[in-house]
């Protein structure tokens, strides 16, 4: 039953990459000629033409994207035009770093979300659930430049527990994995919170309790398999605006991964790093999506009927 | 299943156990925080931020220093043997770090290197009128030009010279991915996006360096950049944000070293827009912008307002008659009025946000005061590759903001105001003609007279309203000896001595 429901989406993963890379492809193009930004000012009309014919700049735009799809097919996206290299080996080289940020983060945000929301729901109204819900209105109103500039501030600076930026070992990892769940955290805290106060009132919830299961039981056995979906919907969707915040995360923290890559890239405009990395932000969304999609099939039945 | 988890908990809380653990003590590491980071060391391509890392392990024959004069560096002398030739006697006994020595061949296969259209080599145009270089015996090279070549010197300064035999074995990918050169330092490892490590080359020709390893990290964010010099994380950091520069002072264990760039930040007009065409005009305008309040409220009084001309004040052909223009929004006005300007012409101010030092808001400030005697002034600020793909069609209203580095000879600054520049509408045949005589003579005093008078003549149309000469900003760890702040941007770490 989920199998063929995984092949069946793989399926359309194609189509949804063809028209990112159709998307990318003209929005490069329309944006400036690539070789009048990226060559110095002072270059020679050779080296023009030689850029200019190695990105079939020369071909009309059909034709370009043509040979781009054909490339594509091989997994090539061409040589990258600042780094030596072939475009996907460089945006690989950088996609470790930004999995492993990301998924800190989206982990984080889940374990503390889910917590700070069930805090919340059981002791309703109560000091816990104030001070958590507060400052998860006012975390989701922060911006994360902010939230990172102050984070050093404190935790690199005044305590200096902690470096203020780069990439290493753990402790390099504890602040922008932080600021990057912060994004995604206070909302996770107030969806859970919502739905684990709509389903306590619930006549499942009702009757279990009236059979005589204690609450703790209760909310492991009935409530939180149930308040699951909502989350990992809401994560569903997320995905894209952690990678989009990522860009911002590793700026701040000098953090080696595709989102200051693509966003440096787009400056040069290094076309076969941009579209690679893209690629690659588009692939790791569809299959991040996929898995949740999955996820939510195995917690619930009525998905998988469905 | 027990085992399984716990196992992997530890191997996820072992790095915390390293948390803490001091670096051998032995090693001197200098690290730095550099704001721009090459994208790749194939030598000649990218900015002077690969040249910055690269430089530290291959040399040329001479280098500029951190005022950007000339030195000898892999070339002891040189000497003109008629107009087209230069000859150049190489530094003796020097050794690449792979123990094979330096010679004429190298730089012969250097030059080779350059010319190629395929290398795309940035600097390339800097030695365009180079036209072959021949080794006449192991240490003297000469250099054949297509036409007088004044600037050849300061072209090759920008040229890096590779190791033939290397360079041979490992091909340009090779040479990129592992740079090695007769320089101070020897390349140990560099991670793209994050950090270039280097080790002191201990039998370097000009003394080995004070340190034993140099780290230079990449961090893009001006304030995480200052926090990192502030925690003692970097001890020189690259382009202090203008707004930071009194949390570096206060800190108490950093300070800020600066110098004046060659850069001139100019508004250039577009002279085919009326009223532009109108030299009256222009020069109203200039009357109307209070350049030292800028420098000294947006600059914080770091570089120096432009004595009325592109070069700054440390450039060859730099003319000392010329000054700004002073603050007179009263005469700036009646100017206008008399010229019979109409003031609802709308006065877009073109500018890329934040490739200059503080760039945009100085273009504020010069809206406001546009503003202030009647002008329509406004502030279009615009990504790079925008701006670029309005520059290339010379398209960019009647003003824009723009930054032309001289690198120490005017030559390089006033081609942007001749034809041939193609970055500049106004055309002056006179002009032109200066330019092309100082281009083609080796006499230095003839040039410099000739840049004087196009420098006058400049002031005196106003092509531009010639602005600042813009400064270069570190941050410095006050226990460091021997750094100073380039105005050129690249590191000199050779003399460089931690506490």
């Amino acid at each position: 039953m989920i199998l063929p429901y995984i092949l069946r989406r793989l399926a359309f993963l194609p189509l949804t990459l063809l028209l990112v890379a159709l998307a990318t492809f003209v929005v490069l193009r329309l944006t400036g000629n690539p070789v009048d930004i990226f060559l110095d000012i002072n270059r020679t009309p050779e080296q023009v033409e030689a850029l200019t014919r190695r990105l079939h700049l020369d071909l009309p735009i059909p034709a370009q994207f043509l040979i781009f799809l054909g490339d594509l097919l091989h997994g090539d996206f061409g040589e990258s035009l600042q780094f030596s290299g072939s475009a996907a080996e460089v945006v690989w080289q950088r996609a470790g770093a930004t999995l492993q940020l990301a998924g800190t983060a989206l982990g984080l945000a889940v374990l503390l979300g889910v917590s700070g929301g069930i805090v919340c729901a059981v002791w309703r109204d109560r000091a816990a659930d104030a001070v958590i819900s507060s400052i998860a209105v006012a975390g989701q109103s922060m911006p994360s430049f902010w939230l990172g500039m102050l984070l050093i501030e404190f935790f690199a600076l005044q305590l200096r527990w902690l470096p203020t930026s780069g990439y290493g070992d753990l402790k390099h990892l504890v602040l922008p994995a932080f600021t990057l769940a912060a994004i995604l955290l206070p909302n996770f805290v107030l969806i859970t919170r919502t739905s684990i106060l709509e389903l306590m009132g619930e006549q499942f919830v009702v009757t279990g309790r009236s059979k005589g299961m204690s609450r703790g039981r209760v909310l492991l056995t009935h409530i939180l398999p149930n308040a699951v979906n909502p989350v990992l919907s809401f994560l569903g969707i997320q995905i894209g605006t952690l990678m989009a915040g990522s860009i911002i995360t590793e700026t701040i923290y000098a953090w080696p991964g595709v989102g200051r890559l693509l966003i440096n890239s787009i400056f040069h405009r290094d076309v076969p790093v941009v579209e690679a990395a893209i690629f690659f932000i588009a692939t790791s969304i569809a299959l991040a999506n996929l898995a949740v999609d999955v996820l939510q099939m195995l917690i619930d039945p009525r998905i998988r009927r469905a | 299943m027990y085992r399984r988890s716990f196992s992997a908990l530890s191997a996820l809380l072992a790095p915390l156990l390293v948390i803490g653990t001091p670096a051998l003590a032995a090693d001197k590491v200098l690290t730095i925080g550099a704001a721009v980071f090459p994208d790749t060391l194939k030598p000649g391509i990218g900015s002077f931020a690969s040249q910055s890392l690269l430089v530290q392990t291959n040399e040329q024959l001479v280098q500029r220093d951190n005022k950007g004069d000339l030195q000898p560096t892999l070339a002891t002398s040189w000497e003109l043997i008629d107009p087209l030739t230069m000859r150049f006697h190489l530094r003796q006994g020097v050794k690449f770090t792979d123990g094979v020595e330096f010679t004429s061949e190298d730089v012969v296969y250097t030059i080779k290197y350059v010319q190629d259209p395929q290398t795309a080599y940035g600097a390339a145009a800097r030695i365009s009128q180079v036209e072959s270089a021949t080794a006449v015996d192991k240490y003297t090279v000469e250099i054949k030009t297509k036409a007088a070549f004044p600037t050849l010197l300061r072209g090759m300064a920008e040229i890096l010279i590779l190791p033939k035999h290397y360079a041979e074995k490992v091909g340009t990918a090779g040479l990129a991915a592992k740079p090695m050169g007769t320089g101070p330092f020897v390349f140990q490892e560099w991670v793209p996006g994050d950090h270039y490590t280097l080790t002191a080359n201990k039998s370097y020709w000009g003394g080995a360096p004070k340190v034993d390893k140099v780290v230079i990290r990449t961090i893009p964010d001006g304030s995480t950049r200052v926090a990192a010099l502030v925690s003692g994380e970097a001890q020189i950091i690259e382009e202090v944000p203008i707004d930071l520069i009194d949390q570096v002072e206060a800190s108490g264990i950093s300070k800020i070293d600066s110098i004046a760039t060659s850069v001139g930040l100019v508004l250039t007009f577009d002279p085919t827009i009326k009223p532009f065409d109108n030299a009256k005009v222009r020069e109203a305008f200039d009357y109307a912008i209070d350049k030292p309040l800028i420098l000294k409220q947006i600059l914080k009084g770091k570089g120096e307002v432009l004595d009325g001309q592109v070069l700054t004040k440390s450039a060859l052909g730099y003319n000392p008659d010329l000054k700004a223009r002073p603050y007179d929004p009263a005469k700036a006005k009646q100017m206008l009025v008399e010229a019979g300007y109409d003031f609802n012409t709308p006065v877009p101010i073109l500018t890329q946000n934040g490739k200059y030092v503080s760039d945009t808001d100085i273009c504020q400030a010069i809206a406001g005061m546009l503003t202030k005697i009647g002008v329509k002034a406004t502030v279009n600020a615009v990504e790079g590759g925008t701006f670029q793909t309005m520059a290339n069609g010379l398209k960019m209203g009647p003003l824009h903001m723009i930054g032309w580095y001289s690198l120490g000879d005017a030559d390089f600054a006033t081609v942007w105001y001749t034809k041939a520049g193609h970055r500049t509408l106004w055309y002056s045949e006179d002009y032109e003609k200066m330019f092309t005589a100082a281009r083609s003579t080796n006499d230095e005093k003839e040039r410099v007279r000739i840049y004087h008078e196009m420098g006058a003549l400049a002031y005196k149309e106003s092509p531009s309203l010639f602005l600042f000469g813009l400064p270069s900003l570190y941050g410095v760890n006050k226990d460091l000896k021997g750094f100073g702040a380039a105005a050129d941007k690249v590191l000199r770490l050779t003399k460089v001595e931690l506490k």
